[in-house]
Order: structure tokens, then C-alpha cells, then sequence
């Protein structure tokens, strides 16, 4: 039982997230309305395919180094079509030639955020133009070849992705992957993401509050902004430690894991959303400016709490009667 | 990571749920009064007779010298068990006294309390805070002189739980005539049976008298009772609240895991007043869903915070953190569980076997001030997790 970092997984966290602040820091976002996903970047040093089988050119390691990975990309608000192309090669497993295609960032893929559903409309966020389309459900993750062509773009509260719905008719379906196990991969990279945009907006604040004067002294020495920073540092912890034990309770595959991941992704929602506000507010007028980064940061949260439909649905394992049995 | 028990706790926690399933008390603890501490030095001496107490201490001082995975796995199956809760007239004797004079005791003072701490023999209370030095703890006035080889102590301490209990008391003192806040103070044994000491309860709005003011009239201790050196009784004291807020809460940490089972069960089958189910409610679901999640961060928490014991020796300035989760998951749950009671959650005799929910409730706010107030937590946080800059 050790619920920490060891040597290897603090490497590979460090070293994700020195790459992520020399190639994808957040003021990049200011640069241009739509994020470069550059998927060749991450795929040359093996982001992409770290949980991928080896024969497709992955490094076969689990879900812990994935999570570590994708709280980092979190914490500078990285391009979501990393989080994506991932998924993609998850669904194209048993096609090794297209799977390792997608770990080398050859070929694209958008996310399917509402799949098809008889003649109701899709909704895709990513490139309209990649040649694949992935979805994701508890019963497995199915892969799409996309004709974009179809597809209309809405404009989208996170400037940094494209957002598109159109007819089911743009899918053909190419590869299914059954079984959930994509699915809970899937959860603890979204909630993974979330708790790296709740480190960094809690991160944001601390060092404006260090800096800022009102009243002749730092912000950060009165009580109205020290108590919601101790806040959120509380919700940083409970997300970051329930993160730790279900991607570790996932990778050694305990019968808890399910309620354990949904339990995550609870945690880190709440800490995105609420970490994301408190920033703001304490920023003050400079934190509803556009120049600030602040706003970058709410606009993920809120993408990322919706990347894999309503919350409701956690609920159920966590209230199941047997729920938690393998706890003790 | 690894979430792996290794041979040694997997058969230690077979080994302490075989045993707890034979000795729990077969009847409840009474609720308060004389009856409820001497049920508290049973339970404790019945486990140190069959070698249960201090799971984590060291061998040499009496206890079992086995590593805090175990005390841990301990708490859990007591929380399970439904054993009685180490939380009660022990607690100060056990959590803060003993861990205090591990690490600073001289050997008299470890040879002769460690023993009679572990055994149920003696209880302990706190004497830290006063009626004018609450959260501002280093503002305290009770002081002493020094009359040859004694201290001659005058002044008054409050919120001494279950003082009328107990048999020593940690003692913190103004030593050095006009020292100011930190300095000068020293930390001490009291023997409360020394002439000049007097209690007056004080009734609390749970309806019982748990807690007392103590008051101290020209009390005669002896110089060998200072633990700690004379003036650095400051550094003793946060020595006794680290543990407080590190891992001296586990066992109340781990059985709201099982307090929130039970909510969920009374949520399964409570009506509300329009005839449905109170889990079939949306909104009474979504928190009772987040509830749940956050005691499972918490046991997380716990377990992460022992292998950061493990790996550095030190369990950091999370101690606050995990005080504020754990007492803030409490009341919300306590909470919730009122408005599912509805009119039964007015029932209330002051009993806490008969109204455990009503109980919990109004305790939920002992919780946020006892040990530190949440306000003086998340002002640790702020100094030591954050670095924040400070206006104090």
C-alpha cells in the first residue's frame, strides 16, 4: 500500500509536464482562436501512445502514467485532440496498422461528444477534417471514418476547439472496441485534466496574491482571500487523492474500481468548477479581462465537465447499497 | 503506487476482525457521566490485555511497534465492527499525551505514564485553552512560579473535556513573568488530584456537560513534571497538535465511511413527505452522492498521507487539510440526514444511542471548533500549505 509517487511515476510527471510548459504554455491560447493541436509533437515523444500496445509503437504502461500525463496537459490547458487521438487508438486496438497510425499522430480523429442516435444530429468537438470520428460509452469505444463535409460549425465557448453537429449519416462505423475498459481510461483522463485546471487556477491565484497590493498590503494577507485559496487547496487534495487511488485501484483492476473512478470524476469536476470561479472573483476586474488567463481555465472546466455527458449518471454506483464492500 | 496489503496487514486485519467480532462489548457505552468513563478504561484495558493497544507504538514504551498501515487497517475494523469509539474519555490520553511524551518525555515520565496511558489506567485532559486564549492560543495568562523544586501554578484553562475524568492533565503555562505570546511558556503534567484545583461544567447545547472550566489556586507541581524543556513549551504543544491534526483523527476519519453507508441506507427507505423515497430525490441523491465521494477522498487521503510518512518521516501541513475535509464532509452529512428525518429529526432526547442523527448534527459544530477552529485551519493552510504573506 503506497499512495504516492514512486521515483518512476514522479519522472514521467515531471518530465510531461517540463515538455507542456516549454511547448504548450497557456498564454499560447491568446495567440490564436484555434489551438495548433501539432499531434506530431506529443507523438514524437511517445504522449500519445503511453497505454498503447507495443506492437502498435505504444509503451504499453497503464493507466497511472496516462493520468499523470493528462493532469499535466490539464494544468496548461493542452490541446484537447491529444485526449482524443488517444481514445481514437484505444477503439482501433485490434486494427494494430491504424492504431499505431493514431499513436503517431499520422491520422486524426474528432471526439464524438453526442454520438449517433438513430436520425437525431451528432455533435463533434476537434477537426472537422480528420478522416476519423471516436466515441466512447461504458459499453466500449467505437471509431467513425468522418466526411466532414457535412458538418456545420457552432461557435464554441472554449475558443481553442472546434465544435460541429450534423446528420449520423457523415459516420461509418470502422472499428469497435467493446468492453468498458476505454470508458474508465476515459474518466480518469477527463477528471485528470480537471484536477490540472484546478492546480493551475489555485496556482494563478497564489501568486497574484502574493504580488497584489489593495489597502497598502498583499492581498494574500487578508482573511477574504486566504480562506477561499485554503478552499480550494482542499478540493485540490480530495480530487488529487481519490485520482491517485482509483487509477491505481483501475490498473490493478479491483471490484471497486468502477465507483471509485466515478468518484474521481466527481471530485475534480467540483474542484475545476468551483476553483475556476474562486480565481476569478479573487483576481478582481483583472481576472474578467480577456488578456487574462484566467477565463481560459473556466472555459475548459466547463468543456471537460461536459466531454462525457451529465454527472447524474456517477451517482449510481456511489449510492449502490453494496457500494465500497472491497473498501474494507 | 500500489494499493497491494502486504501478507503481514491482510493477516493482521483477519486477525483483529476475528477478534473485535468476539469482544465488542455485548452493551452499549452508557451515554455520559462516571458509567461512560469507566466503560472507556474497560474497553482500553481489555485491549491492552490481549495486546491490541497502541498498534503503532513503539515496543519499547508497551505498544506494538507495527507500522501505520496497521493502525490504520485497526481503525478500520473497529469502524466496521461497530467497536467502541477510541474518540471518548481516552482520546487525550491516547492521541495527545502519549504521542507527546514519546517525543519528548524524559525516561521517568515514559516509564511511569506510557504504561498506565495504554492500559486505561490513567485518563487524561487538555488544559491548553482559556477563556480569553481560544484560537489565539499563544495568548494565554495562566502562569506559574517557580517555589524551589515546584511550579506554583494560578489562572484558569476552559473547554476541558471530560476533565472531571480524568486523572492528569497536559498543562500549558506562562513560566517566564512577562513573556510575551510563544515565549516563555512550558508545558507540564498535572495531577488532578492536587489541592487548589476546581471544575464548573459548562452545559452545552447538546444538552450535556462534557466540558468544564478548570481553575487553579496557588496548585503545587513538581519541577520533574515539565515535559519539554522550562520556556519551550510552545514547541511541546504543537508537537501534541501535529499529531492531533495528522493521523489522530483516523479512526473518525474512516468510520464516516460507515456512517454515510448508513445514510445511504436511510435514504433507501425514508419517505419524505409527499410519500417518496428520499433516494429517489434529485437533489437529496446529487449530495448524497458527492458525500459519499468525498469519504472515499478521504480514506484516499489518509492512506496517502501515510505513505508520505513513510517515504519523507514527516506527515506535512496536510494535517489541516484532511481537519477540514473530514469535519466539513461530517456536517453536510449530518445535515443532509436532518432534512431526510423530517419531523423524527426533532425527536430528540439528548440521547445519543436513541438519536444518533439529531446527536451528530449538533456535535457537527464541536467538530469545526474543537482542535482549531476551521477559520485557524484554513489560516495554517494559507501561512504553511500556500505561503501565502501574512498579516498576523
Amino acid at each position: 500500500m503506497y499512495l504516492a509517487l514512486d521515483a518512476d511515476e514522479r519522472e514521467i510527471a515531471d518530465a510531461a509536464a517540463d515538455f507542456l510548459a516549454n511547448e504548450f504554455p497557456l498564454q499560447r491560447l491568446h495567440a490564436s482562436a484555434r489551438d495548433p493541436e501539432r499531434l506530431a509533437a506529443f507523438a514524437e515523444l511517445g504522449w500519445l501512445g503511453l497505454a498503447a500496445p507495443e506492437a502498435a509503437g505504444g509503451s504499453a504502461l497503464g493507466v497511472v502514467e496516462e493520468m499523470l500525463f493528462f493532469a499535466a496537459l490539464g494544468y496548461q490547458c493542452g490541446p484537447l485532440a491529444v485526449f482524443t487521438q488517444v481514445l481514437a487508438a484505444a477503439a482501433a486496438q485490434e486494427n494494430i496498422e491504424l492504431c499505431a497510425g493514431l499513436c503517431a499522430g499520422q491520422v486524426g480523429s474528432a471526439l464524438l461528444v453526442t454520438p449517433p442516435n438513430g436520425d437525431a444530429p451528432v455533435r463533434l468537438v476537434g477537426d472537422a477534417a480528420a478522416p476519423y470520428a471516436v466515441a466512447v460509452d461504458a459499453a466500449g469505444a467505437t471509431l467513425y471514418a468522418l466526411q466532414g463535409e457535412y458538418l456545420h460549425e457552432q461557435p464554441c465557448l472554449d475558443q481553442s476547439v472546434g465544435m460541429y453537429t450534423g446528420p449520423a449519416q457523415c459516420l461509418q462505423l470502422v472499428q469497435h472496441s467493446a468492453g468498458e475498459g476505454a470508458w474508465r481510461r476515459a474518466q480518469v483522463a477527463v477528471s485528470a485534466m480537471s484536477m490540472g485546471i484546478a492546480e493551475r487556477a489555485l496556482a494563478m491565484i497564489v501568486e497574484y496574491a502574493r504580488e497584489r497590493e489593495t489597502f497598502g498590503r498583499k492581498i494574500g494577507a487578508y482573511q477574504a482571500v486566504r480562506h477561499p485559496c485554503a478552499d480550494m487547496a482542499v478540493r485540490n487534495e480530495a480530487a488529487r487523492s481519490q485520482l491517485y487511488y482509483a487509477a491505481t485501484a483501475l490498473h490493478e483492476g479491483h471490484a471497486d474500481a468502477a465507483m471509485q473512478v466515478d468518484a474521481a470524476q466527481l471530485l475534480a469536476a467540483r474542484a475545476a468548477r468551483m476553483n475556476t470561479d474562486a480565481n476569478i472573483q479573487l483576481h478582481g476586474g483583472i481576472g474578467v479581462t480577456d488578456e487574462h488567463d484566467a477565463h481560459l481555465l473556466l472555459k475548459r472546466a466547463n468543456l471537460l465537465e461536459r466531454l462525457l455527458g451529465a454527472g447524474r449518471s456517477l451517482r449510481a454506483s456511489l449510492l449502490a447499497p453494496e457500494a465500497g464492500e472491497e473498501a474494507h | 503506487m500500489d494499493l497491494v496489503f502486504s501478507e503481514a496487514d491482510l493477516d493482521f486485519r483477519a486477525r483483529a476482525r476475528s477478534w473485535l467480532r468476539d469482544n465488542i462489548p455485548a452493551t452499549a457505552r452508557p451515554a455520559h457521566g462516571a458509567a461512560a468513563a469507566q466503560f472507556d478504561r474497560d474497553w482500553q484495558r481489555r485491549l491492552y490485555e490481549h495486546g491490541w493497544a497502541g498498534v503503532n507504538w513503539p515496543q519499547e514504551f508497551g505498544g506494538l511497534g507495527l507500522p501505520e498501515v496497521q493502525q490504520v487497517i485497526w481503525y478500520e475494523e473497529c469502524a466496521r465492527a461497530g467497536a467502541p469509539n477510541y474518540i471518548n474519555t481516552t482520546y487525550v490520553a491516547l492521541m495527545h499525551a502519549g504521542p507527546t511524551l514519546i517525543a519528548c518525555g524524559t525516561e521517568a515520565q515514559k516509564a511511569f505514564h506510557l504504561p498506565r496511558i495504554l492500559s486505561g489506567e490513567s485518563l487524561w485532559c487538555q488544559g491548553f485553552s482559556e477563556p480569553n486564549a481560544g484560537s489565539d492560543l499563544a495568548s494565554l495568562k495562566t502562569s506559574a512560579v517557580v517555589d524551589g523544586d515546584h511550579l506554583v501554578v494560578n489562572g484558569s484553562k476552559t473547554w476541558t473535556t471530560d476533565g472531571q475524568h480524568a486523572d492528569f492533565q497536559e498543562l500549558l503555562i506562562r513560566t517566564e513573568p512577562g513573556s510575551q505570546r510563544h515565549r516563555g511558556l512550558t508545558w507540564v503534567i498535572c495531577d488532578m488530584t492536587t489541592p487548589g484545583i476546581s471544575m464548573t461544567p459548562i452545559r452545552t447545547m447538546l444538552g450535556d456537560e462534557h466540558v468544564n472550566t478548570t481553575f487553579y489556586d496557588d496548585v503545587r507541581i513538581p519541577l520533574a513534571n515539565v515535559v519539554g524543556e522550562m520556556g519551550s513549551g510552545w514547541k511541546t504543544a504543537m508537537s501534541t497538535l501535529s499529531f492531533e491534526r495528522g493521523t489522530g483523527f483516523i479512526g473518525d476519519q474512516l468510520a464516516l465511511y460507515e456512517r454515510v453507508n448508513q445514510a445511504i441506507e436511510l435514504a433507501r427507505r425514508t419517505r419524505l413527505e409527499d410519500g417518496s423515497l428520499a433516494i429517489e430525490d434529485s437533489a437529496i441523491a446529487s449530495r448524497l452522492a458527492l458525500i459519499k465521494a468525498d469519504t472515499l477522498a478521504i480514506r484516499a487521503m489518509t492512506f496517502a498521507q501515510i505513505s508520505e510518512l513513510q517515504r519523507s518521516g514527516n506527515p506535512g501541513p496536510k494535517g489541516s487539510v484532511m481537519k477540514l475535509l473530514v469535519t466539513g464532509t461530517s456536517k453536510a452529512l449530518s445535515h443532509l440526514v436532518a432534512e431526510i428525518l423530517g419531523w423524527e429529526f426533532m425527536a430528540f432526547n439528548g440521547d445519543r444511542a436513541e438519536h444518533p442523527w439529531t446527536y451528530e448534527y449538533l456535535w457537527s459544530w464541536v467538530y469545526t471548533i474543537a482542535g482549531g477552529t476551521s477559520e485557524i485551519q484554513r489560516e495554517i493552510i494559507a501561512d504553511q500549505l500556500l505561503e501565502l504573506p501574512r498579516a498576523r
